[in-house]
């Protein structure tokens, strides 16, 4: 029986390596975790960084160094095309004996207020042991939208994984192997579960991958593992559905992104609702396995609370498939 | 081999069948024909033989196992070539054959000399969606033997190849036959089954109407004919006789004395008139 498995599983490898959609499908995990890095401050973007010319004043960098993230440069020309960059950076440049704040323009109000704060408490001559307040970091290392984006985009993943389902059962469809199958010692649960491994895999590495690349790696992987594991055994039934009710590969395609509004509805409703509206998205697993990835990636929840999310999850999805699972035995005869 | 009883099916599960009271049984070695026009019920019972369909009344057995409950083993020993070619179009020729050969759980046939066989060695890596039409269906007929079937359903074999391709297909049909394997061979073309079958059946709207051999069939319906071309008044004259008739055998001789004959044949009545004189319906 898992010799059977393994061989469907290696035919749909071999054949999506070899069809452009499904190689795209496969390879978009790593193009959007690409896209969030490019795209969200990074953890180095909450703290604001100075650029100073090399030797000319090495008390005012060594005074800076307390507050600030420095960076050295050799003359005034490279200090310009370094705060010249896309990212935050001012510059402090000497002129007859003063400094002036030198900006790109996109920095923050925020980021050049605390620059200029910087410099004056300097000439006042005052040190950081003078000062009688307090800063409190709240344990906030990354920012909020990149955990949003990371969150949204492996639940996006799990999806994918059932869209790459249901392009490799249109493939058996147009070419009519079903009913060749049929005709072999081969079970239909044998076949089921050879068909489902790709999105499985895809949507386990294709997560993992994610959360890796965007600078999540930290996180409990056990407890991504389950969440990613449940949230993808939806996709994966609506991924079979659609692929016997479907014809052809774009339109199965279409159909599975009708999945994206439950996503969707579950992210916006975190994070912009308040809990009482929240309940009308508990029906939703998707909302629930958005709740358990931010618990993850928070490194905030602890084994029961994500088993209990991850259960509810699987609830949900238990409910979907004693639904679907006839019409896909009989999409199969 | 197959022991069919009081078989009825309908598709869409009420009292109007498709097939009706269908009653047969094919012996082991023999290659059974079972013939008729689209439409009459031929690929519902090959279906219904092979587990692609299930029995609403009636029995039926194959290899010895019963298809009410179909055990998946039964699988290891049939071989199911389709009409629609139904290949890998993603797939070379030879991973479509190593692919299904793992699915068997017996031993299976070297996918290059199945190849061989039907003279794709020199494609074995090319695509199957590139294959012609023919390419394909040669492909969908050697991948039916991989398992070494000892019950062999084809679903018109030799339909769309050119004649010297269809020639190795039935050579290899009557080369598995004397190695003692069991064919079931669904047709509408009767020049096919009067080559290979022992013995076969006429099926029209979902009756079978007879069962016999092609010899027994033309010498209880088959008048044996005889076709004269002779000369009259300098033209060219073609003319049909029966030898049964004694009007026509008085004509025959008649012209035998009394004109020059250029050729003179004897015809026996083609499996084809034979099915339309009994069910009184074409093969179209």
């Amino acid at each position: 029986m898992f010799k059977k498995i393994w061989t469907i599983f290696l035919r749909d490898l071999k054949v999506n390596i070899k069809d452009f959609l499904s190689l795209y499908i496969l390879l978009i995990p790593f193009l959007f975790a690409i896209g969030i890095n490019l795209f969200t401050p990074s953890i180095n973007d909450t703290t604001v960084n100075l650029a100073f010319i090399k030797e000319e004043n090495n008390q005012l960098v060594t005074y800076m160094e307390q507050f600030a993230k420095v960076e050295e440069f050799d003359n005034l020309e490279t200090l310009k095309e370094r705060v010249e960059r896309r990212d935050s950076m001012i510059g402090i440049v000497p002129e007859e004996g003063q400094y002036y704040i030198m900006i790109e323009g996109n920095e923050s109000d925020m980021d050049i207020e605390y620059s200029k704060m910087l410099l004056g408490l300097y000439e006042t001559g005052l040190n950081i042991e003078d000062s009688k307040t307090e800063i409190i970091e709240f344990g906030r290392t990354i920012p909020p939208i990149k955990k949003t984006l990371v969150n949204t985009s492996v639940l996006f993943i799990s999806i994918l994984a059932g869209m790459l389902i249901s392009l490799n059962i249109v493939e058996e469809k147009v070419d009519n192997t079903i009913s060749a199958i049929n005709l072999t010692p081969t079970s239909h649960n044998s076949f089921l579960l050879g068909k489902s491994i790709i999105g499985i895999i895809f949507a386990i590495f294709g997560g993992l991958a994610l959360v890796y690349i965007t600078g999540f790696g930290a996180v409990d992987i056990g407890k991504i593992l389950i969440i990613i594991s449940v949230s993808t055994i939806i996709s994966i039934l609506v991924g079979f559905i659609q692929g016997l009710i479907n014809d052809d590969i774009m339109t199965a395609a279409a159909s599975i992104k009708l999945l994206f509004l439950p996503l969707i509805a579950a992210v916006l409703a975190v994070e912009i609702l308040s809990e009482k509206w929240q309940r009308f998205l508990y029906w939703n697993p998707f909302y629930w396995a958005y709740k358990g990835n931010d618990l993850v990636l928070n490194k905030s929840g602890s084994w029961g609370q994500v088993l209990i999310y991850a259960g509810i999850v699987l609830f949900l999805s238990g409910i979907v498939y004693v639904f679907l699972a006839p019409k896909i035995r009989k999409g199969l005869e | 081999m197959i022991k069919v009883k009081n078989l009825y099916h309908s598709y869409k599960k009420d009292d109007i069948y498709q097939v009706k009271d269908v009653n047969f049984e094919v012996e082991e070695g023999e290659i059974f024909g079972f013939l008729g026009p689209s439409g009459a019920g031929k690929t519902t019972v090959q279906n219904i033989l092979t587990g692609l369909l299930e029995i609403h009344k009636g029995q039926a057995e194959v290899a010895g196992y019963d298809m009410k409950n179909i055990s998946k083993d039964m699988f290891n020993k049939i071989g199911m070539s389709f009409e629609q070619s139904n290949v890998y179009s993603k797939l070379t020729a030879l991973e479509n054959l190593k692919f299904y050969a793992k699915l068997f759980d017996v031993e299976t046939r070297d996918p290059k000399d199945l190849l061989k066989l039907v003279g794709l060695e020199d494609k074995a890596n090319m695509r199957a969606g590139e294959f012609s039409k023919g390419m394909k269906h040669r492909l969908t007929f050697v991948r039916s033997m991989i398992n070494n079937p000892i019950m062999w359903f084809l679903d018109e074999p030799t339909t769309g190849l050119d004649p010297s391709i269809a020639a190795d297909i039935k050579n290899i049909i009557r080369e598995k036959n004397k190695q003692g394997v069991t064919i079931f061979l669904t047709s509408h073309n009767m020049f096919i089954a009067d080559e290979l079958c022992h013995r076969v059946a006429f099926i029209v709207d979902g009756e079978i109407k007879l069962i016999d051999s092609p010899r027994n069939l033309k010498l209880q319906y088959g008048d044996k004919m005889i076709e004269v071309d002779y000369i009259k008044d300098g033209e060219n004259i073609n003319d049909s006789f029966s030898t049964i008739l004694n009007e026509d055998k008085k004509k025959l001789k008649e012209i035998i004395d009394n004109y020059e004959i250029q050729t003179m044949h004897s015809k026996e009545a083609s499996l084809e008139e034979i099915f339309i004189k009994v069910t009184g319906r074409g093969l179209v």
